[in-house]
């Protein structure tokens, strides 16, 4: 059990630390511990919320060059962590001519078939799964099977035939091998993690379709909670992306109609998604619409549940009697530098602040690295708008610093989840003026019933509307008894319903759930 | 030869019984334009200088010497003709082209390098009855065919296919013109020094030719021999296929009832050796057609193939270019094999007045009738090489060209041991096994393009 103190600059990783058994296997793709952001600091905030319990984790990447250094110190209980990059280029078996197995194609036929028409089946998931475990170098479908195979090449050139809209092969073709690459990078991987007594997946995706993989070679609970929608930010990547081709000619294009290959990425990820909550035990979302989400796309109900983030009230509530007794006229928005963020929308509103209440400033608390080119922008926006003494470019900042000296905490953002920035800024006593996204109405109004009789904690506005956010900030700011009122709303809120405590005792009921195999099936597999 | 494809065509568009004839007629003397000028050339040598040089031994003397040079310079410069040619290709392709020409300098002057040090102990030690100016002049000779070799093969590879039959024609004039001068001077060295100079004039006209078109700020490299620069397949292929094609001639020189002692250790096979001399004339209508089927017409639609391949062409196009591609190999071949086929019947025809005409025994009928159809096979076996370069099959290259050696060994063995009724059957057979094996190789290759180049690249 060696902590890891997370390195500055060098890339090289230490050495991991290694267990044969844990008792929770969390399965992280593209978070924690080398991305930072909401959900790393949750799972780091779960895994120093329980001590006691052994954790093990895999993060999944996309490739090597895309991660820096380790963000985080390891805490002494992750006593296991593996490393798999899906999408890394050099490791693919040695070129050869390959005959597959006799029936191994018929499998993949009749999974893809399931997948395809009959996704609902009860035996779908199953079948993948077992197909999935087939994945490995002794396996029916090894990876040389798919990538140099005579029937693979057949069944693609079929499937193509039968199904591409998309006149290229070629894109087709690269497009089924990138698809499916991950699939025997993820099966490599499986034999070497440790055995666990649950296996928590902190999304849908590939860190889903470990879970469903590691369930099927080692029956124990398999638990999903998930902050954002994977399924839905991939499908917004994808519609975005330019990576992706689109060989229609000009009478072939309806542009009502997506490209072919976008469909099939996002069709492969409401699959995964799908299979994903079938094999899950419990799926937690983070609030009631993201719950809705999951069973719009196909989690079972009874299985679904929401468990809100939580802060630590005590580490925040110490900040109340730090700040001067009238609100401060700063309006503070804590968030990366990224166009998710919308900062410029907050930018622009200011010029409407400024107009009413020429003291007020806005900062801006968080770091720039991610999207360079996109801070530049804000900073010359500020220029261009006359801005430049009332808007701060803070970078990355302590919270317990920050908050005694801010009036507001805004959210400009086009999308959320449950930000976290919220509930810390009502522990601290500071009110919220933020965009409708997400639960973030829910966090300001309250949900219907006791909560929303506690009163507003601040205000919603629309998106990308810097008036409306410029004149619900000076609703706030400029009438002391408004304040005032939301922000002793904001306190009782985080306190009645966004305790870290709520958060960590809902948890520790379902790792006990796994924990005491009071699952059904276990105790029908034990016996 | 990509790129003849070019002018051939702008001549076949013409769709004019002329316009096919000069097609086929330029296709003829760019294929065989130069070996056929070389044995013109040295058969004139020997023809003008009867009754001028004597005894004829002497003339037999120079001949023989010559083919040797010919013989020993192709065998060893076969290892890197190919492989430099692909190197060539590859630094195009790569926008290297400042690359080239120190490379072909590094080339040259280790091919000289090595042929000087083969040649000279020859031409110490096994040589005894020879004039220093003979074994001067062998030990030049080879590097300078040697070097002519390489030269020959870049200059192809640059697609500079009329200048290489100008060239091989200007330099042959001046070897007869030489060694018709030197003749009455040093006798059969007279003949060797006409060669040997007129041989290097036109080594330095292609040098010259190189020099013009190619230009680089390094004089000289030795990258092709870096590992990896140079495909070692390529390598074996081209040494096996230079020998493969010479040993049953070799086999038949070293046997003492097939053979005599000719000049110091070079030996040769009157018998064997003046069939196929002629049988080898015989496939310029081959070699005509072969060109112009293969590089206009398969090699259309290779790069429509490969253009689909790469630039998103739906899978019904592509399989339907490759399948074009397999019908002009099949055509190719055919049109090959027909149009040798109606050259041998000729020669069954006429082989008898030609013979007598040219003073020569009838006895040597039957094997130039065998001969003959071996040649008539090698063109097709060419042709299918070729192909298979062009689909860059370079491991089946090696085994086809191994099996060629193999075969002509075995074959020209058995032959010589069966007798002179079987001459020449064994390297005709060692030929049809090669192209029957090639066609087996090809077709299974061409079966699975699809497969192999999307799965196995």
């Amino acid at each position: 059990m060696t902590a890891i103190s997370s390195p500055t600059s060098e890339p090289a990783l230490p050495a991991l630390p290694k267990a044969d058994s844990v008792d929770v296997l969390l399965l992280l793709e593209g978070t924690f511990p080398f991305v930072s952001g909401g959900v790393s600091s949750w799972v780091y905030q779960i895994m120093n919320g329980f001590p006691e319990v052994r954790f093990g984790a895999l993060f999944i990447g996309s490739r090597k060059e895309d991660y820096g250094s380790m963000r985080y110190t390891l805490p002494p209980n992750l006593v296991h962590l593996d490393i798999v990059y899906l999408f890394e280029e050099q490791d693919n078996p040695k070129v050869r001519p390959t005959r597959a197995a006799r029936g191994s194609m018929e499998e993949v036929e009749r999974v893809h078939e399931l997948l395809h028409n009959d996704i609902r089946n009860p035996q779908c998931m199953h079948a993948f799964a077992s197909l999935f475990d087939a994945a490995s170098p002794e396996g029916k479908v090894s990876h040389e099977v798919f990538l140099y195979g005579q029937e693979s090449w057949d069944y693609i050139k079929e499937s193509y035939r039968r199904y591409s809209t998309d006149p290229s092969f070629v894109d087709y073709f690269w497009t089924i091998r990138n698809l499916h690459t991950p699939f025997w990078r993820l099966r490599e991987i499986a034999p070497r993690l440790p055995r666990a007594r649950l296996y928590h997946a902190i999304s849908t995706g590939y860190a889903g379709i470990m879970g469903v993989l590691l369930k099927h070679r080692n029956p124990a609970p398999f638990l999903l909670s998930e902050h954002g929608i994977y399924v839905k930010e991939r499908k917004i990547d994808l519609f975005q992306a330019n990576w992706i081709s689109d060989n229609r000619n000009a009478f072939e294009r309806d542009t009502s109609q997506m490209g072919y290959y976008r469909s099939l990425w996002i069709r492969f990820f409401e699959h995964l998604g799908y299979l994903t909550y079938q094999a899950a035990d419990d799926i937690v979302a983070l609030y009631e619409a993201n719950r809705q989400r999951q069973l719009t796309d196909g989690a079972p109900p009874a299985k679904t549940r929401n468990i809100p983030n939580g802060v630590d009230i005590e580490r925040y509530a110490a900040l109340r009697p730090l700040r001067p007794a009238a609100a401060p006229p700063v309006l503070c928005l804590i968030g990366r530098v990224v166009p998710i963020k919308d900062i410029k929308t907050f930018i622009r509103s200011m010029r409407t602040v400024v107009k009413h209440m020429p003291q007020a400033e806005a900062w801006i608390a968080g770091p720039e690295d991610e999207d360079p080119a996109y801070a530049a922008e804000c900073r010359e926006l500020a220029q261009q708008l006359g801005l430049a003494e009332h808007v701060r470019f803070l970078g990355f900042q302590k919270l317990t610093e920050l908050l005694p000296k801010v009036g507001l905490v805004v959210l400009s953002s086009i999308s959320e989840g449950l930000p976290l920035v919220i509930l810390e800024g009502y522990a601290a006593g500071v009110p919220t003026v933020s965009t409708d996204v997400g639960s973030c109405r829910q966090l300001v109004e309250g949900l219907p019933g006791e909560d929303a009789a506690l009163g507003a904690s601040g205000r919603v506005v629309r998106i990308a509307d810097p008036d409306a956010l410029a004149r619900a900030a000076l609703s706030l700011l400029s009438d002391e008894r408004e304040w005032q009122r939301a922000s002793a709303a904001g306190i009782r809120r985080v306190e009645t319903y966004y305790a870290q405590a709520m958060m960590f005792d809902s948890y520790r009921q379902l790792y006990h759930k796994a924990f005491n195999k009071e699952y059904p099936w276990q105790a029908s597999a034990s016996s | 030869m990509a790129g003849i494809g070019f002018e051939l065509r702008k001549l076949l568009v013409k769709r004019s019984y002329t316009g096919l004839l000069q097609a086929y007629a330029y296709a003829g003397i760019i294929s065989s334009g130069p070996w056929v000028l070389s044995i013109v050339g040295i058969l004139l040598v020997g023809v003008m200088s009867v009754a001028i040089v004597v005894p004829n031994a002497l003339i037999t003397q120079f001949q023989v010497t010559v083919t040797y040079l010919f013989l020993c310079s192709l065998v060893v410069t076969g290892t890197v003709q190919l492989s430099f040619t692909r190197f060539v290709a590859d630094r195009i392709f790569a926008k290297d082209e400042a690359a080239i020409l120190p490379n072909f300098n590094g080339l040259l002057f280790v091919a000289l390098n090595l042929s000087i040090l083969l040649a000279l102990p020859v031409a110490l030690f096994l040589f005894p009855q020879q004039t220093v100016l003979y074994r001067l002049l062998f030990v030049a000779g080879m590097a300078i065919m040697s070097a002519i070799w390489i030269a020959t093969v870049f200059l192809t590879g640059m697609k500079h296919y009329k200048a290489i039959v100008v060239i091989f024609f200007l330099g042959y004039l001046a070897t007869l013109v030489f060694a018709l001068l030197f003749r009455y001077v040093y006798n059969m060295e007279g003949l060797l020094l006409g060669f040997v100079l007129g041989h290097f004039l036109l080594l330095v006209g292609m040098i010259w030719l190189i020099y013009r078109h190619h230009h680089s700020d390094r004089l000289i490299a030795f990258d092709i021999w870096e590992k990896g620069a140079m495909y070692r397949s390529l390598m074996v292929t081209g040494f096996c296929f230079n020998l493969g094609v010479w040993i049953d001639k070799l086999m038949f020189w070293y046997t003492p009832i097939t053979s005599e002692a000719v000049i110091g250790p070079l030996r040769a096979s009157v018998i064997y050796d003046i069939p196929i001399f002629f049988a080898y004339l015989t496939v310029i209508p081959g070699m005509a057609v072969f060109l112009v089927r293969i590089e206009t017409d398969f090699v259309e639609y290779y790069m429509k193939f490969y253009d689909a391949v790469r630039e998103g062409a739906t899978l019904e196009f592509i399989e339907r270019m490759r399948n074009h591609m397999v019908y002009y190999v099949q055509r190719g071949l055919f049109d090959i094999a027909k149009i040798q086929a109606i050259t041998v019947l000729v020669v069954f025809l006429l082989g008898e007045q030609f013979l007598q005409w040219m003073g020569i025994s009838t006895l040597y009928l039957p094997l130039l009738f065998i001969d003959v159809v071996g040649a008539g096979l090698q063109v097709v076996m060419l042709g299918i090489l070729n192909v298979l370069f062009y689909l860059d099959q370079r491991r089946a290259v090696v085994w086809l060209t191994v099996t060629l050696l193999v075969a002509n060994v075995v074959f020209t063995a058995a032959s010589l041991r069966l007798g002179p009724a079987w001459y020449g059957y064994g390297f005709a057979l060692a030929m049809l096994v090669s192209v029957l094996a090639g066609t087996w190789f090809l077709s299974r290759k061409l079966e699975s393009l699809e497969y192999e180049t999307f799965m196995l690249r």
